[in-house]
């Protein structure tokens, strides 16, 4: 058996562990650059607050209801992220499993939910054991979560969903064990709910009258095969059968690409202010590059403009981007700020209106300057040990206290985050205090 | 042969202990776990990680918080104002325990005082007096149980 556990509104349920007033009070959290509503409390939802909308549109109804805002914490939610991953791998005894040889019982699929391996639960245990879960992370983090147990990921997915709907009735934890718990749970769920499949999928099965989940579990293999992406169909069929096609995945260790890219805390024009932006975007692109001990070879820079025609800030304006391919992988920030600058250079148009910057680094290989290499010139080696050191300092003291001058000084264009709460958990001059 | 000759006279140094002539003989090189300092040879084989106070204060990670202490509610437990609080949501609170306690949306540190019939909330100063918990009226929870205070002198 598998299980999902599901973070309760993740960031709502960070903001208000440090903030007991707001224990039964509606809380929502905003986008980067406070853009949209990205997480509600149950209580804002009642309200009728929608997800994902603008927060300009919701503020009306924000300011009657007395709703709490905050801007994204990221600081905060990552820690308390971790905090929650930690707490499932000591009961899964992951550091035992380890030792043995096994492979790792919780799988982090995002920032507030993960699988679990539960083979070894009896069934007949296995409602009490998600409760036992449910209660210490609980207990341990402070962040109430939701339970999801099947034989398959789409399954435990549905469980979970069905688990969120009714959290009182359900105590947060499902357990669709038996075919028939797993029969009356399909035949209430439409096909758009199921994990995996996307809004065009879900469309096309509804035009041809398959609206349940249920039916589209009867539906013929060869049939999913032919009508569903082929072997991407066929393993979700299985799924919904109960038979495991998804399997627990290993984290993913090295990113294959690294990207960088924000919203800018308002209208940028000038050239100095974008190169600016992109400096910094690529100094952090380039630290998570050496920490993974990788070297990226092409240099990707985006721009976003602001529609003309538009005054709203979230209307997709268009995306103008450019790369370079470096003639040797490199990891040193000076040399991917210099390719990145160059591109902005060429992309930049005088007189637009830009809202938004990205950097990514691709074809990441191996960085073999990390250990001193004899074949190419001393002063790689040297810059490599600059970067190091860089790299240490900025880790010990944050927030970035040595950084290259390209990056500017004061940073105008730098995201909006008028409500940030503090970071309570990860820094001694944001600790809560207590009376 | 000036090689076997150093060899000569590392090993008389590292056997007897005599006859110690000063480190000028040597370089680094020649005596791999020396150190710079002249002093790692021997110390080598006894390299500690040295003291981390993180394994003495911090019993389960993904629990342990801090908090800033705000008030003089807890001084006759040797807990002052401005000083930091390690609390361990994962510990039991039971009669007796310093608590960080949530009252009616407020945070407090005090004792925690529960037998059978009542809570209660104790300072430890006399400027304040004990709380009587009435768990019918007012919100009450337990957020965590203080396990250590860092006190600057």
């Amino acid at each position: 058996m598998t299980a999902i556990v599901d973070c309760n509104s993740f960031y709502c349920s960070c903001e208000r562990l440090f903030r007991p007033d707001l224990h039964d009070k509606p809380v929502v959290v905003l986008s980067n650059n406070d853009g949209c509503i990205i997480s509600r409390s149950d209580e804002a939802r009642k309200l009728g607050v929608g997800m994902a909308i603008p927060y300009f549109q919701a503020r009306q109804l924000i300011e009657k209801h007395q709703i709490a805002v905050f801007s994204s914490n990221y600081h905060l939610y990552g820690d308390m992220s971790r905090r929650v991953m930690d707490t499932l791998r000591v009961l899964a005894g992951e550091e035992a499993d380890k030792e043995e040889g096994l492979s790792p019982a919780v799988e982090v699929y995002s920032v507030d939910e993960a699988f679990m391996d539960l083979h070894s639960i009896p069934p007949g245990d296995l409602a009490l054991h998600a409760k036992h879960i449910k209660d210490t992370v609980e207990q341990w983090t402070g962040i109430s979560v939701s339970i999801g147990v099947a034989p398959t990921k789409t399954l435990a997915k549905l469980a979970n969903i069905i688990a969120k709907k009714n959290k009182k009735a359900s105590g947060c934890v499902k357990v669709l064990a038996t075919e028939e718990e797993q029969r009356v749970a399909l035949q209430e769920t439409r096909v758009d709910q199921l994990w995996g499949v996307g809004r065009s999928y879900a469309a096309k099965l509804i035009n041809w009258g398959i609206t349940s989940a249920w039916e589209l579990r009867n539906m013929p293999e060869e049939w999913a095969h032919t009508n569903m992406g082929g072997v991407v169909g066929v393993r979700l069929i299985r799924e919904l059968r109960g038979q495991p096609a998804i399997v627990m995945e290993e984290e993913l260790v090295n990113k294959k690409m690294i990207a960088t890219t924000r919203m800018f805390g308002r209208p940028v024009t000038a050239l100095h202010e974008l190169k600016e932006a992109v400096a910094t975007y690529i100094s952090r692109a380039a630290e998570k590059l050496r920490r993974q001990a990788s070297a990226a070879k092409t240099v990707s820079v985006f721009l976003v403009t602001r529609d003309q025609d538009h005054l709203t800030d979230f209307k997709r304006g268009a995306t103008i981007h450019n790369y370079v391919t470096l003639p040797k992988a490199t990891s040193l920030t000076n040399e991917l700020i210099k390719s990145a600058i160059e591109l902005v250079e060429h992309l930049y148009e005088n007189g637009k209106v830009y809202k938004k910057a990205g950097v990514m680094l691709s074809g990441l290989v191996p960085d073999d300057s990390i250990q001193g290499n004899l074949f190419v010139p001393a002063s790689e080696n040297q810059h490599r040990f600059l970067m190091n050191t860089i790299d240490n300092i900025n880790f010990s003291m944050r927030d970035d206290s040595v950084k290259f001058g390209s990056s500017g000084m004061n940073k105008d264009w730098k995201m909006r985050q008028e409500l940030r709460s503090g970071r309570y958990s990860t820094r001694w001059e944001d600790l809560i205090s207590v009376r | 042969m000036a090689r076997v000759k150093n060899f000569y006279y590392m090993e008389l140094e590292q056997f007897s202990g005599m006859n110690y002539k000063g480190s000028k003989r040597f370089t680094q090189w020649d005596i791999p776990t020396a150190n710079a300092t002249g002093f790692g040879a021997a110390a080598d084989d006894y390299m500690e990680r040295g003291i981390d106070l993180n394994e003495q204060l911090i019993r389960n990670k993904p629990a342990t918080f801090f908090m800033r202490v705000s008030g003089d509610a807890m001084i006759g437990a040797g807990i002052f104002h401005g000083d930091v609080v390690i609390v361990d949501r994962s510990v039991k609170a039971v009669n007796g325990k310093v608590i960080i306690a949530l009252l009616n949306g407020e945070m407090l540190i005090r004792r925690f005082e529960k037998n059978f019939s009542r809570i209660r909330l104790v300072p430890e100063t006399a400027k304040l007096s004990p709380i009587d918990i009435d768990l019918s009226g007012s919100e009450f929870s337990i957020w965590g149980v203080v396990t250590y205070v860092i006190h600057s002198l």
